[in-house]
């Protein structure tokens, strides 16, 4: 079963040790650690679908929730963390060579089968780059299955963009756009200047055949989906991924609902439909 | 399977088993309430009408547990997992309340589908575990669980029950963990004494005299400030999450190389708390509206039935008397 | 006594001079009370006043900031705000204080040995009728329990402690129903780094009982809410009573006695006692 490892007869809280085999700083406050099992047929056999998430453990300090930011089909397993509690601030003191623990994958992911045939909008802001980054090279990996690409990142600066090193293989893949922005103008920036969401407006993607992906902080979340409503797209094809405190990931501890939906569960992956239904408020 | 059975020859009984089993039953503690307790002796053993204040839930979801370990040395760290305990446990004196909490949770933690999550600590704690319960025969004046589909005389969730009739206690063998227990009691009923527990029962029915009409679903009435008008007065303390025998929220935190888990709950604003600093429930009225809807609502979404049994601890024990039955009740739907 | 607290709460509310009024009324089950929020003179008739009124409404004042708010206050919880008003907690002039006289109508059991029963601060006093003002309430030892604990060998009271705090199930309803604790993050919260164990081990359980005990020292006003609230009966007020008399035989201070007063850990005096200090 793709995507889900049965759990059963084992300690489902049990995380697998894992070795960090990379670690890359993508911005001043954000590092990429690249992950192998060191059970090697564990390893072999942990599939996953982009969206999903692990929990990761630094041992003496706990977990915290990551999803798993590049594609199934390429070899490794990459979370990428922003510094920002007690775990990402152990995890920014890692090395390559160190053990850490993973467990999952949990959470359901993108409905890569219902894109098919669709045209595709990514939009991102921040960090919120990394669960798209693993749609965004599953689909080019997997390049006849979609219509045009149209990548949509945003940061506040160019010193905090993620995953630069991509943006031009992205945009050398076939039928693929990759629009840049950043939130205020500088020197030698050569891309849109302004929010996301002004910059959807500049760029006016097509609503026909499309799916919007939306992922970013609360705010640019926010006010971004509002602009692609005015631009056509229905509730039904804005897609988002939403993150909340969780702990579990099996759907149990209980903070990470929205209605009788487990974030951790029945999401994150969520369409905004779903989460008006759900009284979601953005 | 029913028997007359006398009090002494069921204290006997426990004296016996406690030679190979672990043996948990409410105890009164002088002054502070009655407590379940691993007993040592058999005579500790209380099968009166007062309720436990914790409910039997905290030996299957332990208020704090360690489910792993993490080992971190040198540079190297590696999980390994925490021995469990195997011995057989017998549990007297489950109410039918707490029991059926019991099978409420076991969607949760030990669900139907296999490829769901089996929690196999608390799987564990339920298979090695015998419960002998005791019907109600004084429901509180708080207990309400006749109007949520129980009755103070339920046998669900139960190996086995007793029935208190004064001298005796009409034990009925409901499974064959039950039998493997208490088979070994001598006795037969007759059809006086049958007759008589029917008419106990009915009797102790009609005690429960409080009731909650909880709508279907509470959907229509999410946004409504009904919920900021009945959170004014919640302290936000942990009291009726970690009484309530279906409450079962946790934290996992990571302390002395293991993993802990322990009862935490949707009172707390740090339940949901994001280390960004942003809380989707950020005041009182979100938090408390969501411990309602999980109970009358979004359970039911998700498995037919209400996460509320009627035990009435959480009114009980409330520092400053929030009745959820009339919360829920009262919530605008229209 | 209601009437006139109903009169008082229905004049402020109707002239604006409050926003809210913060008193009790009756619950569904008829004879307890509930902490009511009254925000329009209408519902006034919904107030009353007996013996089941032991909630301290001090607590909830918080939670108004820029509100102007009425509140009906016992003598222990005009304590309660004298103390939240020497900590800046509050502002005096968003407060109007409906100050009630008890002890004639022994308020609950956890009254039993309250001998002030008058409010420290008040805007207006309403009194039991038929009773001189300012006479003491119960003239039971108020420090009795805790010297017959104090009589005890330590290791006695250890083991006695032992067993009490094994109860402790860290619900954090002693807490959530003192008006001091009112850090905005509890040191039993606090993650970096975790000051003691969030285990229900008796290690764990005794550093939070025995470290909200040390910061009530000088700030509890006993009005006995945590014992009152704890589900297992933990005899909390005994650790509370216990470090008043300390304050009070060391430094003659009484927690809720003074808006004027410094709090006690906030002063200091180099003729303090410091024998105590090894």
């Amino acid at each position: 079963m793709t995507g889900q490892m049965n759990t059963s007869n084992s300690n489902i809280y049990l995380p697998r040790e894992t070795e960090i085999t990379a670690i890359r700083q993508e911005t001043s406050d954000i590092k990429t650690f690249v992950l192998k099992f060191k059970d090697a047929a564990y390893g072999d056999a942990f599939t996953y679908r982009p969206g999903q998430f692990v929990e990761f453990s630094v041992f003496g300090e706990g977990e915290a929730t990551f999803c798993i930011s590049n594609s199934p089909t390429r070899k490794t397993i990459e979370c990428s963390a922003k510094k920002m509690g007690m775990v990402t601030q152990a995890m920014h003191e890692l090395n390559v060579g160190d053990t850490v623990g993973l467990r999952g994958p949990y959470g359901n992911g993108f409905p890569v089968e219902d894109l098919k045939g669709k045209h595709l909008l990514f939009v991102s802001g921040g960090i919120g780059l990394a669960p798209l980054r693993s749609l965004i090279n599953y689909c080019l990996d997997n390049r006849d299955d979609y219509l045009d690409i149209t990548i949509v990142n945003g940061a506040r600066t160019s010193k905090d963009l993620v995953y630069r090193d991509e943006y031009k293989v992205w945009e050398k893949a076939p039928g693929t756009k990759v629009h840049l922005t950043v939130d205020c103008r500088e020197e030698d920036w050569v891309c849109m200047v302004g929010v996301v969401p002004k910059a959807l407006e500049e760029i006016k993607p097509t609503c026909n055949g499309s799916v919007a992906i939306v992922c970013g902080p609360p705010i640019m979340i926010r006010f971004t989906i509002p602009v692609l409503e005015k631009m056509g797209f229905c509730p039904e094809s804005i897609i988002t991924t939403l993150e909340m405190k969780m702990k579990c990931g099996l759907g149990k501890c209980g903070r990470c609902n929205i209605g009788n939906h487990y974030i951790c569960k029945d999401g994150p992956v969520f369409n905004y439909a779903k989460l008006k239904e759900l009284h979601y408020e953005l | 399977m029913k028997k007359t059975v006398k009090k002494e020859a069921l204290i006997a009984l426990i004296e016996n088993l406690m030679k190979d089993h672990e043996v948990v039953s409410p105890v009164e503690t002088a002054g502070k309430g009655v407590f379940y307790r691993k007993i040592d002796k058999a005579k500790d053993v209380y099968l009166g009408p007062a309720f436990a204040v914790e409910p039997v839930k905290k030996f299957f979801l332990h208020p704090s547990e360690w489910i792993c370990g993490c080992n971190k040395e040198e540079g190297t760290a590696s999980p390994c997992p925490v021995p469990a305990d195997d011995k057989k446990r017998v549990i007297f004196g489950v109410r039918p309340c707490e029991a059926r909490g019991l099978v409420l949770l076991d969607k949760i933690f030990a669900p139907d589908d296999p490829a769901g999550y089996q929690d196999t600590s608390y799987i564990d704690n339920r298979s090695r575990s015998v419960i002998v319960g005791l019907a109600c025969s004084v429901p509180d004046r708080t207990c309400f669980c006749v109007s949520l589909d129980g009755s103070p005389v339920e046998t669900r969730g139960m190996d086995a029950v007793l029935f208190d009739m004064g001298d005796n206690f009409i034990v009925e063998i409901l499974t064959e963990k039950g039998k493997s227990i208490l088979g070994s009691l001598p006795g037969t009923i007759d059809a006086g004494s049958e007759k008589a527990l029917e008419a106990a029962k009915e009797k102790t029915k009609k005690l429960v005299v409080k009731t909650v009409k909880a709508p279907d679903s509470l959907d229509a009435s999410f946004k409504s400030d009904y919920w900021k008008k009945v959170s004014l007065s919640c302290l936000s303390c942990g009291v009726c999450t970690y009484l309530c025998p279906t409450c079962h929220c946790f934290d996992l935190v990571e302390e002395e190389r293991k993993k802990l888990r322990c009862y935490d709950g949707c009172a707390f604003p740090d339940f949901t708390l994001e280390t960004s600093g942003e809380n989707p429930r950020p005041t009182k009225k979100e938090r408390y509206r969501q411990r309602v809807f999980h109970k009358f609502d979004y359970f039911k979404k998700n498995f037919g039935e209400n996460l509320c049994v009627g035990c009435g601890r959480c009114i009980r024990f409330c520092p400053v008397k929030i009745d959820i039955s009339e919360v829920a009740a009262g919530a605008p739907i229209k | 006594m209601i009437e006139e607290i109903r009169q008082k709460a229905k004049e402020l509310l109707a002239a604006s001079k409050v926003d809210m009024v913060i008193g009790y009324r009756r619950s569904g089950d008829g004879v307890s009370t509930v902490p009511a929020f009254i925000d329009s003179a209408q519902d006034v008739d919904s107030l009353v006043w007996d013996q089941n009124c032991v909630y301290n409404l001090a607590n909830y004042l918080r939670e108004f900031p820029g509100k102007k708010i009425g509140v009906v206050a016992k003598g222990c919880d005009a304590r309660a705000i004298v103390v939240l008003l020497q900590e800046n907690q509050l502002e005096r002039e968003n407060l109007f204080i409906i100050g009630v006289e008890c002890g004639v109508t022994d308020i609950s059991e956890k009254c039993a040995a309250c001998p002030r029963t008058v409010s420290a601060i008040c805007d207006i006093l309403i009194k039991e009728k038929g009773r001189k003002s300012g006479a003491p309430g119960n003239e039971k030892d108020a420090y009795a329990a805790v010297e017959a604990l104090e009589a005890r060998r330590a290791e006695e009271r250890l083991g006695l402690w032992r067993e009490e705090f094994s109860r402790c199930i860290r619900c954090y309803a002693c807490r959530q129903v003192c008006p001091m604790c009112y850090c905005p993050k509890c040191v039993a919260d606090q993650t970096m780094p975790a000051w003691f164990s969030k285990a229900t081990s008796l290690e764990g359980n005794f550093a939070w009982n025995v470290t909200r005990a040390f910061h009530l020292a000088g700030r509890c006003v006993d009005c006995g809410e945590c014992e009152r609230a704890c589900p297992v009966g933990i005899p909390l007020r005994d650790l509370n009573k216990k470090l008043e008399k300390e304050a009070k035989e060391l430094y003659k201070y009484e927690a809720g006695s003074s808006v004027e007063a410094k709090p006690l850990f906030a002063s200091y005096d180099k003729d303090d006692p410091k024998d105590f200090i090894k």
